[in-house]
């Protein structure tokens, strides 16, 4: 019966094509069915004809059930999860990549060292975010203390005055405890020494609010804060511990605080820094109170402890509503300002100290992206070196996943390595950043450390590394084609594909590369400007200090003062001695001023300019000649006119067409209450820091010393040798004039020049280091790239060289084909570094954002350093012999 | 339902005990259920393939290709261990189950 014998399997093909089941599944259901329907064909079709039992078979074939049989074959044809992913085989997995990464050390080396580089850096910045902006006050459910300010753009100031405290401490119902506190400093007597220290002016509740308690003693109650009760002061460890010698009946003791003998009635414990780091004294604020409206008295910074059962945007609510309240009872035409309250940290830290931190932590991740970059191309070059292996493997079976799989897991290696090698990195750095840090008091609850948080960042990190590095060379891997590879010889198709990839990979890395060195150079160019700015007096062999006085009583205080200053100015080896209310440069206090027969406005109309309290030496001190008019000498005292000397800059502004000897000016601005001052000399501009470094040549005023009525405390100047003008010798003089004053804050001119553009230094050195690593990455990485190709046209250079082409040909051909890649990536680097300097341009100093000069040497360095790796290679490729290329396989 | 199950899990118990004595293949399974059941009980393609690969997958059963000189390759289905003591188990709860049918209802086997 030849007819009987159909063949079932394009039938059954056609029923179980749908299942998409792995082809060696689908054929084995098809031929085990095609012999069941073929057998049952040959017994039934001898009894119905073979037309109905076709027929009959054909319908049992369609049996919705037969899809529950390939479900499962289907289910089975997948390596099961637990197959794929078992201990077993990612065993097998680990071991094999240690196998073969122990073959090439080379990539072992350079992959680790340049993670270990992104991901150390990266956790030096994180640490330091986390320890300053993250990690909080060291104190219980410190993330319950919150600040309380007011906030209004046009005020500087977001102080809360003792006023409205009051009224707050009064009406408000979300805060457990409410405080508030000013900075100030006090000298100290009674122990070993003067001690001029950080002391906190504090109301009851501020120390409460940290819900620390005074390991002697008590802190204070309400009514410390009465202005007729007895003095008292609360005492830090470090005070207790140096000027009382740890005594434990200190507490009912006295210690003389400014000349005032105080009650200690309490000690906190060690360690306990607030609101500020070093602060060694609290005392209460007396201030009377009865007389003040909303709006008056001392400006307080407040702190509150949320109770229990409320949340920060409920305290805000009732806060701003008591501010609007207040604001009704203040002197009419004062704005109304409204009340925030925010976490401590939060309303403490500038947003923009958030904001440059999280651009540098983005920077660094950027660094590790080229890191990345640079590891996906080292394993890409394995991945086609090893292309056949993979074929055959896939050919052997062995799925995508387990192929991709493979890839990740040398990635995680070399990931892990650089996590235990990055750990370390970031220890020095930490130390490194610590050891510089260590000069800021502002922010006590820094503590930078590897904080396990820290750790676990770094792991993120490590794992993040491994998949950014290991993927793209596994699903390059993983879409191999089986056929092509096995058939390919000479790799040239796969090496092809891949190369294109790993040229996009190297533009990327240049692009991010120049990114982060433009922007090193815009800052390593503010600086030097910085640096080399000649700010119009000279800080070399000036030794500075600065002096508060005890005493409240103003003869005794000029007395002081001017014995001090003859004293100086006699100390054998000195060339000028000088006492001011602050060094010029960083030291110059604002206000506006009015010319005398001008007409101003608004309050607003009034000009600003910068001023400083000087003595006649100030000009001997700091080499400041007069181009006009005198200077100021010792005949202008309290009793003669009131002078002014003012520079070039305020001459141009305000008089640029007259003569401004003469006229009179007044520094108290709007409030019209200041004496006339009357201009005598003029001097060059001085330097001038400010916070954003916009104007540093502003108009200034240098009023007389001598004439202010006041003196409290001086800034002290000596120039000389380094010999004569030291911390010491000044301080003697202070002592044998006055053994209760102490002196304080003692550093060389220059380091007081350089501390504003302290911040600015750290940064820009930071993304100098930024940007040099991720230099030496991209050239790396270009000199892998282009090394691996010429590796592969060895035959086809030989073959150019056989033909007549000059080593000269080749080395050009080369570096025409790196050259592209280069240039692309400098050019998308400069758009988007160009962006990023626009928009950081308030850091910059004394360079335009779009600095041609900058934006040359960033280019002809990265250019550079790339051709360099891109010739390397190119003249290897012309030491090929061709006889011996053309005899590679 | 309840005979559906019963059915299914009849279908299962047969099998096993098909295949307890000698390893068979799919056609060959059908025709001896059919023949011994004398045509009470009967299976097709979609029928079969599914119970089989599931006891398969359950690991009561394997399936393997074999190759017999001058025949084409069969894939033939054997008991596991695992197979053998799912055997025993239904044949002990079988029986149970016709007692206790029997006991119920006082019909006897000849």
């Amino acid at each position: 019966m030849p007819n009987d014998r159909f063949d079932w399997h394009a039938d059954i093909r056609a029923r179980v094509a749908p299942a998409r089941l792995h082809p060696q599944d689908e054929a084995d259901v098809i031929e085990e069915v095609a012999q069941h329907l073929e057998a049952q064909f040959a017994d039934l079709a001898p009894k119905i004809g073979t037309g109905a039992a076709r027929a009959r078979l054909l319908a049992q074939l369609q049996g919705p059930e037969l899809d529950d049989a390939l479900a499962r074959r289907r289910r089975r044809a997948r390596p099961t999860r637990s197959r794929t992913w078992s201990v077993t085989s990612f065993a097998r997995d680990v071991r094999y990549a240690v196998r073969s990464l122990r073959r090439s050390p080379g990539t072992v080396i350079a992959g680790t060292a340049a993670l270990a580089l992104g991901i150390g850096l990266t956790a030096v910045m994180y640490s330091i975010i986390y320890g300053m902006l993250v990690k909080g006050l060291p104190f219980e459910r410190a993330d319950r203390i919150a600040l309380v300010y007011y906030a209004d753009p046009a005020h500087e100031d977001d102080q809360i005055p003792l006023a409205d405290f009051l009224r707050y401490t009064q009406q408000q119902h979300t805060l457990s405890s409410l405080g508030g506190y000013f900075l100030g400093s006090a000298n100290i007597a009674g122990g070993e020494q003067p001690e001029r220290v950080t002391a906190v002016r504090v109301t009851s509740g501020a120390l409460e609010v940290t819900g620390v308690r005074a390991i002697l003693g008590r802190t204070f109650a309400p009514n410390d804060n009465d202005p007729a009760a007895p003095p008292t002061a609360v005492l830090s460890y470090a005070t207790w511990r140096d000027q009382f010698h740890s005594d434990s009946g200190a507490v009912g003791k006295t210690v003389r605080v400014d000349g005032t003998p105080r009650t200690i009635v309490g000690v906190m414990p060690d360690g306990f820094e607030f609101p500020r780091a070093l602060t060694r004294l609290w005392l209460p604020i007396q201030t009377p109170t009865d007389t003040l409206r909303p709006g008056q008295g001392p400006g307080l910074t407040v702190v509150g402890r949320l109770r229990d059962d409320i949340e920060y945007d409920r305290a805000q609510a009732e806060f701003a509503a008591l501010s609007h309240q207040i604001a009704k009872d203040r002197a009419p035409g004062t704005a109304e300002r409204r009340a925030v309250v925010e976490p401590f940290i939060r309303g403490l830290v500038p947003g923009r100290v958030y904001a440059v931190f999280y651009t540098m932590l983005v920077a660094v991740m950027l660094v590790l992206l080229v890191a990345c970059a640079n590891v996906a191309n080292l394993l890409l070059d394995r991945a086609v070196a090893r292309t056949r292996e993979i074929g055959i493997r896939t050919a052997l079976g062995a799925t995508r996943l387990a192929v991709v799989r493979q890839s990740l897991v040398e990635a995680g290696l070399l990931a892990a390595l650089a996590a235990v090698v990055g750990t370390l990195i970031a220890r020095l750095g930490i130390a490194l950043f610590n050891s510089v840090m260590l000069k800021s008091e502002s922010y006590f609850w820094i503590d930078i450390r590897l904080h396990p948080q820290v750790l676990a960042f770094v792991l993120v990190m490590a794992v993040a590394a491994s998949f950014v590095s290991g993927v793209l060379p596994a699903l390059q891997s993983a879409r191999l084609d089986v056929n092509t590879i096995l058939k390919d010889e000479s790799h040239a198709a796969s090496s092809l594909r891949v190369g294109r990839l790993s040229r996009t990979i190297v533009a990327v890395e240049i692009a991010l590369s120049s990114v982060m060195l433009l922007v090193a150079g815009f800052a390593t160019k503010s600086m030097t400007n910085l640096r080399r700015l000649e700010p119009g007096f000279a800080s070399a062999d000036v030794y500075t200090a600065r002096v508060s006085l005890a005493s409240r009583d103003p003869v005794r205080q000029r007395q002081f003062f001017e014995g001090l200053d003859r004293e100086l100015t006699a100390m054998p080896g000195a060339k000028g001695a000088y006492l001011g209310s602050g060094f010029p440069g960083t030291g110059w206090g604002g206000g506006r001023v009015a010319v005398e027969g001008r007409v101003y406005a608004r309050p607003q109309d009034y000009p600003p300019a910068r001023t400083l309290a000087v003595t006649p030496g100030f000009f001997s001190t700091f080499g400041v000649p007069v181009r006009q008019g005198r200077a100021i000498n010792s005949a202008d005292v309290l009793e003669s006119t009131p002078v002014a000397v003012v520079s070039e800059s305020f001459v141009i502004q305000h008089f640029p067409k007259t003569d401004p000897i003469g006229h009179r000016i007044r520094l108290s601005g709007p409030r019209n209450d200041g004496e006339w001052l009357t201009i005598v000399g003029v001097v060059p501009t001085l330097f001038a820091t400010t916070f954003a470094m916009h104007d540093v040549w502003p108009p200034e005023v240098l009023t007389a010393f001598w004439q202010e009525r006041n003196l409290t405390s001086a800034s002290i100047a000596v120039r000389g040798p380094p010999d004569v003008a030291t911390p010491a010798r000044i301080r003697k003089v202070v002592t044998a004039l006055d053994a209760e004053t102490p002196v304080y804050a003692t550093a060389p001119m220059t380091e007081v020049l350089a501390a504003p553009t302290f911040a600015l230094q750290i940064f820009g050195t930071m993304f100098v280091i930024f940007g040099t690593v991720s230099l030496v990455l991209a050239a790396v990485g270009l000199y892998a790239v282009m090394a691996f190709s010429v590796s592969r046209r060895v035959r086809e250079l030989g073959i150019r060289m056989a033909l007549g082409a000059s080593g000269g040909d080749v080395v050009r051909m080369v570096c025409r084909q790196g050259a592209k890649q280069i240039v692309i990536g400098i050019a998308l680097g400069f758009v988007a570094g160009a962006a990023v300097v626009r928009a950081a341009r308030a850091a910059l100093f004394g360079v335009a954002p779009n600095d041609p000069v900058v934006f040359a040497v960033v280019g002809a360095v990265l250019g550079g350093s790339a051709l360099v790796a891109c010739i390397i290679p190119a003249m290897r490729a012309t030491r090929v012999d061709p006889l011996v290329a053309l005899r590679t396989d | 339902m309840l005979t559906d199950e019963l059915k299914k899990g009849s279908a299962e118990f047969l099998i096993l005990s098909l295949l307890e004595a000698e390893s068979r293949h799919g056609y060959e399974l059908q025709k001896l259920i059919e023949s011994r059941s004398d045509g009470v009980l009967t299976f097709n393609v979609a029928s079969l393939y599914p119970l089989l690969y599931r006891m398969e997958e359950r690991g009561w059963i394997v399936g393997r290709w074999v190759e017999k000189s001058g025949e084409r390759r069969k894939r033939f289905y054997r008991v596991t261990p695992a197979g053998r003591t799912a055997l025993e188990a239904q044949r002990e709860s079988w029986k149970e189950f016709v007692t206790a049918i029997n006991r119920v209802s006082g019909v006897r086997y000849a």
